[in-house]
C-alpha cells in the first residue's frame, strides 16, 4: 500500500476470525486508519490481496457494506434530526435491518430516542454511532478508535455496548492506540508499527513471541534458604530473601519443574506460588520505543 | 431503480422534517423573501415602467419569485451540503450501501419541495397584495421557468459547496456570492438603471437576471426570452460540471 512514492503499509498481514474481536493496535501515525480504510474499501491496495467476508472491498464496496457496518473517526449526524429517526432512516438502507427497539436497547439510548442528535453528550453521540453501525445487522464491525477523547465514564460504557456487540456473535476489528482498551476487548491483537505488522496473536502469544517472560514467585521455603536442599535443576531461581523469583518463556514446563522439585523435597505446594503473565504494556513498550536504542 | 427512487424519497422526507424542526433557518428561509415583496412592493404601488402602462410590481413579484428559487436551490442546498461535508456526514453516508444517486436524489427532491413552497408563498402575496399574477396561458410557462431555475440553481448550489470550507462560512460565501449581482440585476427594483455599459453587460451574463426576465416574461408581455433560456441552460451545465467533477464526500 503506498501513497505516491511513499510506501505507507508493507506487510500487514493478518486474519480475523469469526465472532472475535481483534484489536489492531500501534502509535499514532503506525498506519492503523489506512489498513481500515483498506479493508473498508475506501482506498485500493496498491499490491497484495484483501479478502473481507470473502469479498474483495475495493472492487465491490456496497456488496461489503451490506454486511459490514463501520465506525469512523470524525462522521458527524445531520443536524436537526431525532436519534430514532435516524435510526429509523438508517435501516432503510439495508435490505435486512435490525428491529429498531432492539438497536436502541443494544446501544442503551432508548431513554434519549426522541432527542434531537445534537443535544447528546459526547458517549451518547459514539453510542449512537454503534447503532448507526449496527442497522444492517452486519456479521463484521469496524471501530475505528472508538474512545479516543473520552472521560473515563464515558469511554467504560463504551466499552460496555463493544461487549454488547460481542454478546450478539458479531465479529469486530477495533483500531486502538490504548493498551488498556486492547486488553480489556481484544481476543487477538495485532500490533502494528511504521505501517507493518510486528506481532499478532492472543495477549499470550504475542508476549512469548516478544520474548516477554511470565514471572513465577514463592514464598522461599525455609529448608531451601538454609542451604538443606538443593536449588530446583534447570531453573534460574533468584532467591531474595522470603520470595523466590524466577522469570521464563514457558510457564507451564518451568511450573512442571518446579513442582516436580516441591514434591521430592516434601514441599508440599510452595506457598504464595504465583504466576504472573507478561503485560501488553511490557510487550509494547518493547516493540514500539526500543528500535533507536539497539545495540 | 425503483429502490433508488424510494430511498431517495424517504432521504427527502426526513430532510424536509429536519428543515421545519429549525425553526429559524426555515423562518428566515421563507420571510426574508416575502418580508422583500412586502417591503419593497409596497413602496412600487401605483408606479409604472418608464415610458409603459406595465406596473412596476407585475415586474417586481416575479423578480422575488426568482429570488426565492435562488435562495432555496442555490443558498439553502450548497450551504448544508457544504455543512454536510463538512460535519462529516456525506462521509458516514458513504459507509452505507445508500447508493450515492439516492443520497443526492433525496436533497434535491428536498430543495425542490422547498422551492414550492416558497413559490407558492411568494406568489400568492403577490397576487393577494398587489394583484400580480401571471398572464393567462402562460401559467406552464412559468412552472417552466421555475423548473429550469432550480434546475440552474440547484447544480451552481452544488458545485459552490464543493469551494465551501468550512461550515461557518457556508452561508455567507452562498448568500455574498450572489445578493450583490441580484441587487444590480434589479430584482428588488424594477427601475433600476444607470449601471455602466460594461457592468451592465457582464451583469446580463449571469443567471440572477435571467431567471428574473424568463419569470418576468410570464407575468408582463416582454420580447420572448430566447437568450435568457440559453443563459440558464449553460450556467446549469457548468454548475453541473463543475458540481460532478469538484463532488468530495469528505473535506
Amino acid at each position: 500500500m503506498s501513497f505516491g512514492a511513499t510506501e505507507v503499509l508493507h506487510g500487514v498481514d493478518f486474519d480475523v476470525h469469526y465472532g472475535e474481536v481483534f484489536c489492531l493496535l500501534g502509535p499514532n501515525g503506525a498506519g492503523k486508519t489506512t489498513t481500515l480504510e483498506v479493508l473498508e474499501g475506501f482506498r485500493a491496495a496498491t499490491a497484495g490481496e484483501v479478502r473481507v467476508l470473502g469479498i474483495n472491498p475495493a472492487a465491490q464496496p456496497a456488496r461489503l457494506r451490506e454486511r459490514a457496518g463501520m465506525v469512523l473517526q470524525e462522521c458527524g449526524f445531520p443536524r436537526q434530526v431525532r436519534v430514532a429517526e435516524l435510526i429509523d432512516l438508517w435501516r432503510t438502507y439495508y435490505p435486512d435491518p435490525r428491529p429498531l427497539g432492539d438497536l436502541l436497547e443494544v446501544v442503551e439510548l432508548t431513554g434519549v430516542r426522541d432527542k434531537q442528535v445534537r443535544k447528546l453528550s459526547g458517549g451518547q453521540r459514539r453510542r449512537l454511532d454503534f447503532a448507526l453501525a449496527l442497522a444492517g445487522d452486519p456479521d463484521l464491525i469496524f471501530l475505528d478508535e472508538p474512545t479516543t477523547g473520552f472521560d473515563p465514564e464515558a469511554r467504560r460504557r463504551c466499552w460496555a455496548a463493544i461487549e454488547n456487540l460481542r454478546g450478539l456473535g458479531k465479529t469486530i476489528l477495533l483500531t486502538t492506540h490504548y493498551l488498556d482498551e486492547a486488553e480489556r476487548l481484544a481476543d487477538r491483537i495485532a500490533i502494528l508499527r511504521a505501517g507493518r505488522i510486528e506481532l499478532a496473536g492472543t495477549m499470550h502469544e504475542v508476549a512469548a513471541r516478544a520474548g516477554l517472560a511470565s514471572r513465577i514467585s514463592f514464598s522461599t521455603p525455609s529448608a531451601l534458604r538454609r542451604g538443606h536442599i538443593p536449588s530446583p535443576e534447570g531453573i534460574d531461581l533468584a532467591i531474595c530473601g522470603s520470595e523466590s523469583v524466577c522469570h521464563t518463556g514457558n510457564a507451564a514446563m518451568t511450573l512442571r519443574l518446579l513442582l516436580a522439585w516441591a514434591a521430592e523435597h516434601r514441599l508440599g505446594d510452595l506457598d504464595g506460588l504465583a504466576v504472573t503473565a507478561p503485560r501488553l504494556e511490557d510487550t509494547y513498550i518493547r516493540l514500539t520505543g526500543s528500535t533507536g536504542d539497539q545495540p | 431503480m425503483s429502490r433508488t427512487i424510494r430511498l431517495a424519497a424517504g432521504q427527502a422526507l426526513v430532510e424536509q422534517r429536519s428543515f421545519w424542526r429549525s425553526a429559524e433557518y426555515a423562518l428566515f428561509t421563507f420571510v426574508f423573501p416575502l418580508m422583500i415583496l412586502l417591503l419593497i412592493g409596497a413602496a412600487n404601488v401605483g408606479s409604472h415602467l418608464p415610458g409603459t402602462h406595465i406596473k412596476n410590481t407585475t415586474v417586481f413579484v416575479p423578480g422575488i419569485l426568482a429570488f426565492g428559487v435562488i435562495v432555496a436551490a442555490y443558498v439553502n442546498l450548497g450551504s448544508k451540503v457544504a455543512v454536510l461535508r463538512h460535519d462529516g456526514v456525506l462521509k458516514r453516508i458513504r459507509t452505507t450501501p445508500l447508493p450515492p444517486g439516492a443520497y443526492i436524489g433525496g436533497l434535491l427532491v428536498s430543495t425542490i419541495a422547498t422551492v414550492i413552497l416558497i413559490t407558492a408563498a411568494t406568489g400568492l402575496g403577490g397576487w393577494l397584495a398587489f394583484g400580480a399574477a401571471p398572464r393567462a396561458g402562460e401559467v406552464l410557462a412559468l412552472a417552466g421557468g421555475l423548473v429550469l431555475g432550480t434546475v440552474c440553481f440547484a447544480a451552481l448550489g452544488l458545485a459552490v459547496s464543493s469551494v465551501i470550507t468550512s461550515a461557518e462560512s457556508a452561508g455567507p460565501v452562498a448568500y455574498a456570492s450572489f445578493l450583490p449581482i441580484a441587487i444590480i440585476s434589479g430584482v428588488f427594483d424594477p427601475t433600476f438603471s444607470g449601471l455602466p455599459d460594461w457592468l451592465s453587460r457582464l451583469v446580463a451574463a449571469f443567471p440572477v437576471k435571467a431567471l428574473a426576465e424568463v419569470l418576468q416574461n410570464t407575468y408582463a408581455v416582454r420580447p420572448f426570452p430566447a437568450w435568457d433560456l440559453a443563459n440558464l441552460a449553460l450556467w446549469t451545465a457548468g454548475g453541473a460540471a463543475v458540481a460532478v467533477w469538484r463532488f468530495r464526500w469528505h473535506t
